[in-house]
């Protein structure tokens, strides 16, 4: 009989323990929730206007066959699209909006997560001077848009050809979907 | 056991990084501003503090078969509550720090502290045990980011200071004080080799200095006794 | 399908190999590294959990975690458990099952509970949403990549014993500085892609 005790009581024990973390948990979870999708919610809409601004966007139903690395195409009021695009780069994936007008040329981009190396890629994502100039380069772009390595247009940032090339790509495949939408 | 003793064990001669050898993954991937720094090792201290006074709260009622399994539980409860309160009121650093948030469950530090203090000690001890470990840590870490965001990016602050809208901004657009003009830093310290390397140099000159300190200290006695 | 799995074993192996550029795992790396056969021994075992793990992870995030609508706040918590308790079985399994292979790895199992490589491994395949089988190979090959690392830096600190280097570094630091060789060695590798 002892036996039996010694083995249930540690068991009862913990179970005790993880109901009332995972009750703790709940809690927090419940005031934190909302908060933290308005805030997602947030990022996404000013990344949205930062690249092309309009009153409003209308999310395009792309069916299965769009390509992979395509998240989401939004149609803007008054002509033009907002793409998510999500691509590989050196740290792992890189998410960013690409804003294309009527002509499919693209508007701006905006990295909204990445986790490239602090001080080199992470500059294509950080509100700096540096950063703007990157991305200002890939305004007015059309067609298929690369770094100056592989025989285009974009100049990398130093020591991060692999997140800019990654950026250039996503944006390629951004004014690729506009085309087969436009 | 005195506050003082507890500070400098924490700080200098117990230090978790330094002295210890533990915690040392998320020490080197994410001090490259010193924002992370800080941010990273304000959350441990957080951390490390409740975990401490829980697990000494109810060292006497935990078996010992499964005190790992619930040393982990309450850890990674009090992990999981850090990280949503970091999403929903720093959304800057906790994507900064991405993975190495949840991963402060499996930082030895503080299963360390658990396993070696605050299951032995009362609950006041333990509290202290953990501010000042925690302390200790940040210590280390935003050292860490001075050298590597100094020499590297040619930085101070990254992350934390010079924002776009504030001079101090939690919002993680903040370019940091530029010291070296850019181009002229040693990017390779913020690649992992960096971590490594400064990691490595920080652990030697503790090294040095505390067998120098205790040099000094046996040749005291030394001569005490003469 | 195919070229996905050969993109993610290629960059858990070599590009973004956990110990050298991903800071994943350094505790156990350094302190059962050396000796070749500690390596070796400890290298099994992770292969092991790390693959087990990743597989029962997706399966209880799938089909528990996100039916409850508590994936947000228990993933961590119920990982950890999960890895906690299937180092604890594989330690039961192995010592009743297969004494020899016990003797062999047996004292590095309860190690890989904190070792955070399997924990990560496993937040990363959810954060990068990563199918069953995608999954399984990013545990497998994340271990293997695991085992390079290991493998490699044993051999290299079996000669620093007679190297001759300032005596402050001894210990930790002088390995730690030989592991930022390593990852300068291994950023070479970040340049390549995969032809798709």
């Amino acid at each position: 009989m002892k036996k039996a005790i010694d083995f249930i009581k540690p068991a009862v024990i913990l179970l005790l323990v993880a109901a009332v973390v995972a009750l703790v948990l709940g809690l927090v979870d419940m005031m934190t929730r909302d908060r933290i999708a308005d805030i997602a919610e947030q990022t996404k809409t000013n990344a949205m206007k930062a690249v092309l601004d309009a009153e409003s966007y209308e999310q395009i139903d792309l069916g299965a066959e769009a390509p992979a690395d395509i998240d989401e195409a939004y149609a803007a009021e008054g002509g033009g699209w907002v793409v998510q695009v999500t691509e590989t780069g050196s740290q792992g994936a890189i998410t960013m909006m690409v804003g294309v007008d009527a002509d499919l040329a693209c508007t701006g981009i905006s990295v909204t997560t990445s986790s490239e190396t602090a001080g080199l890629g992470a500059i294509a994502s950080q509100a700096s001077a540096a950063g703007d100039a990157f991305r200002g380069q890939f305004v007015g772009q059309s067609g298929t848009v690369a770094v100056t390595k592989d025989g285009g247009q974009i100049n990398a940032l130093t020591g991060a050809t692999i997140t800019s090339r990654a950026i250039s790509t996503g944006v390629t495949s951004a004014l690729a979907l506009c085309e087969t939408l436009g | 056991m005195n506050a003082k003793k507890q500070l400098t064990e924490g700080l200098i001669t117990n230090n978790p990084v330094l002295v210890q050898q533990i915690g040392l993954c998320a020490t080197m991937a994410i001090s490259t501003t010193l924002f992370n720094g800080i941010g990273m090792g304000l959350s441990v201290l957080i951390i490390l503090t409740c975990c401490n006074v829980v697990v000494s709260a109810i060292r006497k009622i935990i078996p010992g078969q499964v005190r790992l399994a619930i040393f982990v539980v309450v850890i990674a409860g009090f992990v999981t509550i850090v990280d949503l309160l970091l999403q929903a009121f720093i959304p800057a650093l906790s994507s900064a720090l991405g993975v190495f948030i949840p991963l402060i469950v499996v930082n030895c530090i503080i299963i360390g502290r658990a396993e070696a203090f605050s299951s032995k000690e009362g609950v006041f001890l333990s509290f202290r045990d953990g501010v000042f470990q925690g302390l200790g840590y940040t210590c280390v870490l935003v050292l860490m980011c001075l050298v590597r965001e100094l020499l590297g990016s040619g930085t101070i602050g990254g992350g934390i200071l010079n924002g776009a809208t504030s001079f101090f901004t939690l919002d993680g657009t903040g370019a940091g004080i530029r010291i070296i003009p850019e181009g002229f830093g040693a990017g390779a310290l913020v690649l992992p080799f960096g971590g490594f390397l400064t990691l490595g140099c920080l652990m030697a000159v503790m090294q040095y200095a505390l067998r120098k300190s205790n040099e000094k200290k046996a040749r005291k006695e030394k001569e005490v006794k003469e | 399908m195919f070229a996905s799995i050969v993109t993610i074993s290629l960059a858990a192996i070599l590009t973004n190999n956990f110990i050298f550029s991903q800071f994943l795992g350094i505790c156990p790396f350094l302190g059962v590294s050396n000796k070749m056969s500690t390596a070796t021994g400890m290298s099994v075992a992770v292969i092991f959990v790390m693959t087990m793990a990743s597989a029962i992870c997706w399966v209880i995030n799938e089909f528990l975690l996100i039916p409850f609508g508590v994936a947000g706040f228990m993933q961590t918590v119920a990982y950890i458990l999960v890895i906690a308790v299937l180092v604890q079985f594989v330690e039961m399994f192995l010592k009743k099952a297969i004494p020899a292979l016990y003797s062999a790895m047996g004292i590095f199992l309860p190690l890989i509970t904190t070792n955070c490589a399997v924990l990560g491994v496993v937040l990363l395949n959810t954060q990068n949403n990563y199918n069953f089988l995608e999954s399984l190979v990013d545990g497998f090959t994340g271990g293997l990549g695991f085992t390079v690392a290991i493998v490699l830096f044993a051999s290299v600190r079996e000669r620093l014993e007679f190297a001759d280097y300032p005596k402050a570094f001894e210990g930790f630091a002088i390995c730690l500085v030989s592991a930022a060789l390593f990852a300068l060695a291994f950023m070479g590798f970040s340049g390549m892609r995969i032809p798709v």
